[in-house]
């Protein structure tokens, strides 16, 4: 457990009120004693500084290391948390400092120490519309943790912008959600149908190519494979016609019918999509521990919401919240730059670096002991056209509270093995426009998710709305099915399940923007959806 | 109509006959589509709204008409006749709809624009749901061209006559409602509308509406909601319905309503609601769908960019907004100088290599100045010749500038009877340059430009803009009229010959300001009002301390200058009130100091007395100082001293904090000087106007891209060039004979012998030949209807005469080349065109083709040969500046100047005829090649006389062309006056405003009359929407002043503008409360056709630059370069600004754009051209097994990256700008980089 390490001494640092450098961290895990160290290096912090840097930990192991008196003496005597309001801490009983830190020191000692007892029954009954409660010392155990990242692209962006690498993409994905249908129909190559005689029985398997509604209310879509295309005709009467309202180009599709007399064209009798089982069985944690998944927090923005982030961290460190052990954060940390025209004179943070310091320091409000995960939306500084690679160096150093997992958009999370696709969602408002609206609309966001559940691909539309960058494999394809499917964007929340994977659709901390107001949409901001990652269950907190 | 118009009219009229009668014959003889001469003449509105309709009786109608009744009436009149059959032959009821609105807008705009037959597709009967007839106007893009008023009284006319044949109204379902509003905001998105009716506005007219609108899809964008509906054909927004709607009733329900009321068989009582605003409870049950449609709140970043692109479309319409000027012209209160507010409208969308000239009333920059001169008026600026050296040649005559007021965009012209610019040298020279040569000599030594000069906007310019007066700056013809008022004889002065009241010597200034008690002469009136009146006091002391020296002359005589000391506050101080002066810096002898030449005026004004002294110290008296300085008055050992007579204390609060509201107190000097100065003086030069580059000039020939000689088709058989030579050899395979090409073609067919052809006359027996229709289905032959449809009776579909044939290219060429008598090496090549695109696919001669490639002339797609020339106005001309002489002029019928003296020098000025036009040298040359393929094809293929046998340019004078506007279908008939070596057409305001041009920028083309006459066939145009505009469908003999686009009525045509407009602009009076004669007031007089004096004379209508800058500059770049080079020497351009903006305009729009363009782009076939919507799987192209490749590539996403990075730095943009190129940068890396292969160092190769 590579991880686990690392996570307690963070944990443990922030509970003294220090943010680390990750390779700060890294020193002290491996030293001898990471215990006697890390005490060490917290008693020779400078008195101004807040984040431990590699230098500081160098320093105390140039020194030589103290042994450690006892653990109990050094954790029962934790220095003032700066960045909280300590004021707010509860002098409860049940909640004595030195309590609950002892019984961390001793996990510290036993990483195989046993399930928490009020453990369970707590996430299902939540009040909405709850203040957040008194404050207690958070009591988690980072050794029972995992989470593994599946499908980051950053630093794996090899495509150069060439046709070829267009035409790669293409076929990556018609090879790889193809393959998840070639069982259900007999396929041939679309030229292998070109040559079959009138009236024979054919099935393809193929990328959409077009759509268009014939002249007497049929349908024609066009299918292609690697080999050519092929017409087939789906009839206004069919069961299934309604179906294609729900088709968007260059998704994979499964098509089986009988060809015309003259064989140019096949009539569809059955159609397939990638699909998600509907046997599909999610895996879910083997103990009580949440999630929260939030995104679009657009920190910058005159119309972000501070008091409701305020709300939602302080939140975080109620018994109501203890077992809250992850952050997923699905893009748009920050309003951005050059979004859209004459964004200046909206923002309250105009340079694009100072937006991500604040933000740090809003993702510094969160207990220390949080696992982050954070992909990038459009808003952030980063290539708009997806897959989009996780920040750049510049960028992560700057966020570096609590040392967030920084991945690319797209990103599969598995966490205590619940996998979780992360994705910014920029697709959504091209299906929600594309699609019928009982499909797909924007107060009903996950409906639309479901849809590119079906697909098992995050944007399948090329040439539309949304922006393809061409990398030597489709990163955008849902080659697994997730447990969870996390989107953001489109400042909506909703969440349901689809042949049992829950779709949520985060809202967003920024209030109504002129221009959603022009528009008259009303986002549903300030509101964390918490996951229940062992019955994938989600209570929704509301902070504003 | 004097008896002089009269005569000059039926000379054009018979010179017209003539030539026609020529043309007439020629056609009679030739292989074109038809006999006969294709443009019919019309001499008034009525013949042109008739011939352009092309429905009989309607002239003679509309000619009954228009005495007694408006336009808008006479268009119900009509619709009333064709509801009754009284007008057009029309059996159906929507027959008779459609006539009567076609009738109705030809009307309204005159039968010159091409909205009746280009915007209106068709009006049917559909039926309501409860089993009643409507009527559906299906309107196109093309009614734009119409305007508001036209569009919407379209509407109202179409219901009319619905209600006269006895049809019901249109009943709206409610999603067809919900559609309309959806569709126009999207259409208003996507390509902007002048007025955009909410939602619940377009809903109400939608619910009201007695007919249906509908048009046809005119983007590609498509609605979301209230798709595939029925009784609408498309699913994208439809352009001509959205105008109808939004710019057409919503905006000028008004209007309407003002003949509604007149009507009983109709009723529009929602108008008044619609008047009111009052439609809110009517459209409440509809309020649901309208949040549905949009995107995620914020990320509008595509959609945004894209209105990003429409901006300057949506700035050019932008009529009701109100201006974001922080306006004070209502807030008159007494505190302040009066001023005009800034307007920042005109910098937007900045682009590279067009300069910024002056930001918004920045000091230092035009100042405004009113009259109007003689090639000036209609949308025109004047400017110093010498301005347009200094700002590095970018302005030249008919370049355009957007402009801060009175308009949005105007044409240059050049004028010498102004203010020239100031400029400082690199020798520290401070010097007000009045000669353009000048300009040129000392260009290279300009450090900065501190002043540009004045700027000519004449009265009619705020009449037509309808735009408060501006303050006036005070110039020497309203200083003229104030001593005038202040009791000098004028007559006397203006008739003394030593006296030059334009530019009197300084001491003869002082002396009349003294004795009448007159404010000074502006020439000696510096710009006090941009001094802060803390610096006005230290320059006062600077000037007292200074000492005056006598210098010799050039003739010998003595003159004295004031000699100041050099220090940077005193620098700036005369910079700032931009007076000539001589700075030399340094510690030298002569170093350190500061010379002025004419300093008595600046010392008086600064409240300075001059005492003379003499060499023991006694002063004369007070009094001594206002006499004369001459050599007499002195002795060389008197020396002169300053005294300041007055101190800071002294000043009135008033004058202290003297300046404008939105300036700090004390930052205007002008009432201090007023208070110390022994004069009054005016504001010198209160407004300033902020401008910028437009587009460049324009004068060229107009080819089709690539250019074409003959309209023959000839499919791929020649290549990308279109060589019919080369198709004339061309063979598929070794095995098929060279020259025989498939084309598609129009069947002919011999009515005598019955041969079979595609030519117009029958090459068996030289009978014309006829369209031979068929059914495509059953091949049946077919003959046109009444209307000229052919329609198969059995199969119900439309006939054609379209036949795919093969034809012997090689044959065809080398018996043209035969019969005109030309061998291959006459011409470099002969270029045809790929396909017909006209509905019969009629070709043209090759022989005709032969001939053009001759004399390298083009034919444009209706077969005329164009030229293109920005337009211009001008009213008066001299014979020498037209390169003619007296005698031309004369045999034009010239007879008399301006002043009503004979004729007799090339330097008299002479007013220019409605319908004489000037012809750049480029025009005329090509004019020249253009007679010379005319005079050719009469012989060589009409076989007849040569018509012009022109032997140089000279010639030309006298002879007619058409001038014709884009968007329009009516030529109008001009006569060549002269040449201009400006890149410009001069002509007549009239003239243009008969083509409904004004001169902002606008251009269009001239074609020789001849050519018109002989080679457009309306059988070439292309058979698709907006095919029969800019062709000559008619074409309008004379100009009728009443029936021209009225914005030439508002030009004003006096020789001097009154002494109470000069104070009524101070007071920024409304222009309509100010008395000038302007053109309107002429109209339906005798004098209408004349009596256009001008305020200011100008040397030469072509001065300055022949060409601006920016066409003589090679790449972009280095006009980027020299654009920000040139807004660093102009003290009234901000740098920075300028580098922000092109960043924010120009490299980030077109970076984002290319961005967001490669990442969903179009492939395409490199081979056969084949589009794909996205990649094949396959790879290669599905069409032909070619080559497919991208159409946006790196190359063309990334080209100002790295220039906008360094522009962003070297002019220190800001934070917010950099960061963004910076992210994008990022991107692009991220895209077009491999993260594997960038950090290649030696070791990967170890």
């Amino acid at each position: 457990m590579p991880l686990e390490g690392p996570a307690r001494i963070v944990s443990e640092l922030t509970s003294r009120g220090y943010n680390a450098e990750r390779e700060a961290v890294t020193h002290i895990a491996a030293a001898d004693h990471p215990a006697a160290v890390l005490e060490q290096v917290v008693e020779e912090m400078p008195d101004d500084a807040l984040v431990v840097r590699t230098d500081h930990v160098e320093a105390v192991l140039a020194a030589g290391v103290r042994q450690p008196t006892s653990a109990q003496d050094s954790a029962s005597d934790p220095e003032p948390d700066p960045d909280f309001d300590t004021d707010s801490v509860p002098d409860t009983p049940g909640a004595d400092p030195s309590v609950s830190t002892g019984e961390r020191s001793a996990d510290q000692h036993d990483p195989t120490g046993s399930v928490p007892a009020e453990t369970g029954g707590s996430g299902s009954a939540a009040d909405t519309d709850s203040k957040p409660s008194a404050r207690v010392e958070r009591d988690t155990d980072p050794s029972l943790r995992s989470l593994e990242i599946d499908g980051d692209m950053t630093g794996d962006s090899t495509g150069t912008g060439e046709y070829d690498d267009f035409v790669a993409v293409f076929r990556d994905r018609l090879e790889r959600l193809g393959g998840k249908l070639r069982g259900r129909v007999n396929h041939r190559p679309a030229t292998a149908i070109q040559s079959m005689p009138g009236g024979s029985e054919a099935g393809m398997v193929g990328l959409v190519n077009d759509i268009r509604s014939t002249a007497s209310g049929h349908w024609l879509i066009e299918l292609e494979d690697a080999t050519g295309t092929f017409p087939w005709l789906v009839m206004k009467d069919r069961e299934f016609a309604d179906m294609v309202d729900q088709l968007l180009c260059d998704e994979v599709l499964a098509m089986e019918g009988t060809l015309s007399d003259d064989a140019g064209i096949a009539f569809v009798d059955s159609m397939y999509f990638p699909d998600v089982p509907r046997t599909h069985e999610p895996s879910t944690a083997d103990r009580h521990v949440q999630a929260a998944l939030i995104s679009d927090v657009h920190v910058g923005s005159q119309e972000f919401m501070a008091d409701a982030w305020d709300a939602f961290a302080d939140w975080l460190y109620t018994e109501q919240a203890q077992h809250v052990e992850y952050l997923l954060i699905a893009g748009d940390m920050v309003e951005g730059v050059g979004v859209y025209p004459n964004q200046d004179e909206e923002l309250d943070v105009v340079d694009i670096y100072e937006q991500y310091e604040v933000f740090n320091d809003r993702l510094k409000q969160v207990p220390g002991d949080l696992d982050i995960v954070m992909i990038p939306g459009n808003h952030d500084a980063v290539r708009l056209a997806e897959p989009q690679p996780g920040f750049d160096d510049r960028l992560r150093d700057i966020m570096s509270a609590h040392d967030p997992q920084i991945v690319s958009n797209p990103s599969t999370v598995t966490v205590e093995g619940v996998s979780i696709l992360m994705y910014h969602g920029v697709s959504l408002d091209e299906v929600i426009a594309e699609l019928p609206e009982e499909k797909a609309s924007y107060d009903e966001p996950h409906k639309a998710m479901y849809q590119l559940l079906k697909k098992r691909h995050v944007a399948p539309q090329f040439g539309g709305h949304t922006r393809l960058a061409p990398e030597e494999e489709d990163f955008l394809v849902m080659d697994e099915v997730p447990d969870i499917f996390h989107t953001g964007h489109v400042h909506k929340l909703g969440f349901g399940k689809y042949h049992n994977v829950l779709a949520i659709n985060s809202g967003c901390w920024q209030a109504q923007t002129d221009f959603q107001k022009s528009v008259n949409i009303n986002p549903d901001s300030g509101f964390a959806p918490i996951v229940d990652l062992d019955t994938l269950d989600v209570t929704v907190q509301k902070f504003s | 109509m004097r008896t002089e118009d009269e005569r000059y009219f039926e000379q054009l009229e018979s010179q017209l006959e003539a030539a026609f009668e020529v043309a007439e014959e020629a056609k009679e003889r030739g292989g074109d589509p038809e006999p006969d001469v294709e443009i019919p003449t019309a001499r008034d509105m009525a013949d042109r709204v008739e011939n352009i309709l092309g429905i009989d009786g309607v002239a003679e109608r509309v000619r009954e008409l228009e005495g007694e009744m408006s336009r808008e009436e006479a268009a119900l009149e009509l619709a009333e006749d064709f509801a009754e059959g009284r007008v057009g032959d029309y059996e159906t009821k929507a027959g008779k709809v459609e006539g009567a609105v076609r009738t109705a807008v030809a009307l309204l705009t005159e039968g010159v624009v091409a909205a009746p037959i280009e915007g209106i597709d068709r009006v049917e009967i559909l039926t309501n749901d409860d089993g009643t007839e409507f009527v559906n106007v299906y309107y196109a893009g093309p009614i734009r061209s119409a305007g508001g008023t036209a569009q919407a009284l379209s509407v109202l006319v179409a219901d009319y006559t619905r209600a006269l044949v006895g049809i019901e109204q249109y009943d709206a379902r409610q999603e067809e409602i919900e559609r309309y509003a959806e569709e126009i905001a999207l259409y208003d998105k996507e390509t902007g509308l002048q007025y955009c009716p909410k939602d619940k506005e377009a809903k109400f007219i939608a619910k009201h509406l007695p007919i249906m609108l509908d048009g046809e899809a005119t983007g590609d964008e498509e609605v979301s909601g209230f798709r595939d509906l029925e009784r609408v054909d498309t699913n994208s927004a439809r352009g001509g319905m959205c105008l109808v709607l939004g710019e057409g009733i919503a905006l000028k329900a008004p209007k309407i309503q003002r003949y509604t009321r007149n009507l009983d068989e109709i009723d529009w009582p929602w108008l008044q609601d619609l008047i009111d605003g009052n439609y809110a409870a009517d459209a409440e049950d509809d309020e649901d769908a309208d949040n549905a449609d949009t995107e995620d709140g914020n990320d509008e970043g595509d959609s945004d960019e894209e209105s990003e692109t429409d901006a300057e479309g949506a700035a050019e319409t932008d009529e009701v907004d109100p201006d974001d000027e922080t306006s004070d012209e209502d807030s008159d209160d007494d505190e302040g100088p009066p001023r005009v507010g800034k307007s920042e409208k005109f910098l937007r969308d900045l682009i590279a290599g067009r300069p910024v000239f002056s930001h918004p009333c920045a000091a230092g920059g035009f100042r405004l100045r009113y009259g109007r001169a003689r090639n000036h008026g209609f949308a025109t600026a004047g400017v110093h010749p010498a301005a347009m050296h200094l700002v590095d040649d970018f302005l030249a005559t008919g370049t355009q500038i957007k402009t801060e007021r009175p308009g949005k965009a105007a044409g240059v012209v050049p004028v010498d009877s102004i203010e020239g610019p100031t400029v400082k040298l690199a020798n520290g020279d401070v010097r007000q340059v009045d000669d353009p040569a000048e300009a040129k000599e000392i260009r290279n030594g300009v450090e900065a430009i501190l002043d540009l000069g004045e700027y000519l906007v004449n009265y009619g310019e705020f009449v037509e803009n309808n735009h408060p007066l501006a303050p006036a700056s005070y110039t020497p013809e309203w200083w003229i009229q104030d001593i005038e008022a202040a009791g000098a004889d004028i007559q006397a002065l203006q008739d003394d010959p030593r006296i030059d009241l334009e530019h009197p010597d300084p001491d003869e200034a002082i002396e009349w300001a003294l004795e009448y008690n007159a404010p000074l002469h502006p020439m000696y009136t510096y710009l006090w009002h941009d001094l802060t009146v803390e610096a006005f006091c230290a320059l006062a002391d600077a000037v007292a301390a200074g000492r005056v020296e006598r210098r010799l002359d050039e003739t010998g005589g003595g003159v004295d200058i004031l000699v100041l000391e050099y220090t940077e506050a005193t620098r700036e101080a005369l910079e700032t009130i931009v007076i000539e002066h001589r700075q030399r810096e340094g510690s030298g002898e002569d170093d350190g100091r500061i010379e002025i030449d004419d300093w008595r005026p600046l010392a008086r004004s600064l409240g300075c007395e001059i005492r003379r002294t003499a060499t023991d110290g006694s002063s004369h008296s007070p009094g001594a100082n206002v006499s004369p300085d001459g050599p007499d008055a002195s002795t060389p050992s008197a020396t002169i001293e300053l005294e300041r007579t007055w101190s800071d204390d002294d000043l009135s609060e008033c004058a202290r904090t003297w300046g404008h509201e939105d300036q700090p107190d004390g930052s205007n000097a002008v009432e201090a000087v007023n208070e110390v100065a022994p004069f009054d003086i005016r504001e010198r030069s209160p407004t300033r106007i902020g401008n910028r580059m437009g587009r460049p000039e324009k004068s060229e020939r107009r080819d089709l891209s690539p250019p074409v000689h003959t309209l023959f088709p000839i499919s791929e058989a020649g290549g990308a060039q279109r060589n019919v030579a080369d198709a004339a050899k061309h063979a598929e395979t070794m095995s098929d004979t060279p020259g025989i090409v498939e084309i598609q073609i129009g069947r002919q067919q011999c009515p005598s012998c019955g041969t079979e052809t595609f030519k117009n006359r029958c090459p068996d027996c030289e009978t014309r030949t006829e369209p031979d229709y068929r059914c495509p289905d059953c091949e049946q032959s077919l003959d046109p209807d009444d209307s000229g449809r052919v329609e198969c009776g059995r199969c119900e579909i439309e006939g054609t005469c379209v036949e795919t044939r093969e034809v012997d290219i090689n044959d065809e060429f080398r018996s043209a080349l035969e019969s005109v008598g030309e061998r291959e090496n006459a011409f470099e090549i002969l270029k045809g065109v790929k396909g017909l695109t006209s509905s019969n696919k009629v070709p043209e001669p090759i022989e005709k083709g032969v001939l053009r490639a001759k004399h390298d002339v083009s034919a444009f797609k209706d077969g005329t040969v164009r030229y293109d020339m920005t337009d211009l106005p001008v009213t008066s001309v001299r014979a020498n500046e037209l390169d003619i002489d007296v005698g031309q002029l004369q045999a034009l019928g010239y007879e008399e100047d301006i002043h009503g003296e004979p004729l007799v020098h090339e330097d008299q000025l002479v007013e220019l005829n409605v319908q004489d036009i000037v012809l750049s040298d480029g025009a005329a040359e090509h004019m020249m090649q253009t007679a010379d393929f005319i005079d050719d094809l009469l012989e060589q293929y009409y076989g007849l006389e040569p018509f012009y046998e022109l032997e140089d340019r000279q010639d030309l004078v006298g002879e007619l062309v058409f001038g014709m506007a884009p968007h329009t279908s009516a030529a109008t008939v001009g006569r060549v006056i002269g040449f201009t070596s400006a890149a410009v057409g001069y002509a007549h305001p009239y003239f243009h405003a008969a083509k409904r041009r004004n001169c902002d920028g606008d251009e269009d083309c001239v074609m020789l009359l001849m050519d018109g006459l002989l080679n457009f066939s309306r059988s070439f145009l292309p058979d698709k929407r907006g095919g029969r505009m800019d062709a000559p469908l008619v074409m309008s003999s004379r100009i009728d002043p009443s029936e021209i686009d009225d914005e030439a009525h508002n030009m004003d045509i006096v020789s001097q503008y009154p002494r109470e407009f000069y104070l009524a602009t101070l007071e920024q009076a409304d222009p309509e409360d100010v008395d000038i004669q302007i053109g309107e007031d002429t109209l339906g007089t005798d004098g209408e056709y004349t009596g256009f004096e001008h305020t200011h004379d100008v040397t030469d209508i072509a001065m300055g630059p022949d060409l601006s800058a920016y066409k003589t500059l090679g790449s972009m770049m280095d006009k980027m370069n020299a654009q920000l080079e040139l807004s660093r020497k102009l003290a009234a351009v901000d740098e920075t600004d300028v580098a922000e903006r092109v960043i924010e305009y120009h490299f980030l729009p077109d970076l984002i754009g290319n961005l967001r363009a490669f990442s969903r782009q179009e492939t395409r076939c490199l081979d056969c051209g084949e589009k794909f919507r996205r990649m094949p799987l396959t790879g290669d192209c599905r069409e032909c097994g070619g080559r497919v490749n991208l159409t946006v590539h790196q190359g063309s996403v990334n080209k100002y990256m790295q220039t906008a990075i360094e522009v962003a730095e070297e002019y220190d943009c800001r934070d917010y700008t950099k960061q963004r190129l910076e992210v994008l940068e990022k991107s692009l890396e991220s895209i077009f980089e491999n993260d594997k292969n960038k950090q290649s160092g030696i070791e990967d190769f170890m």
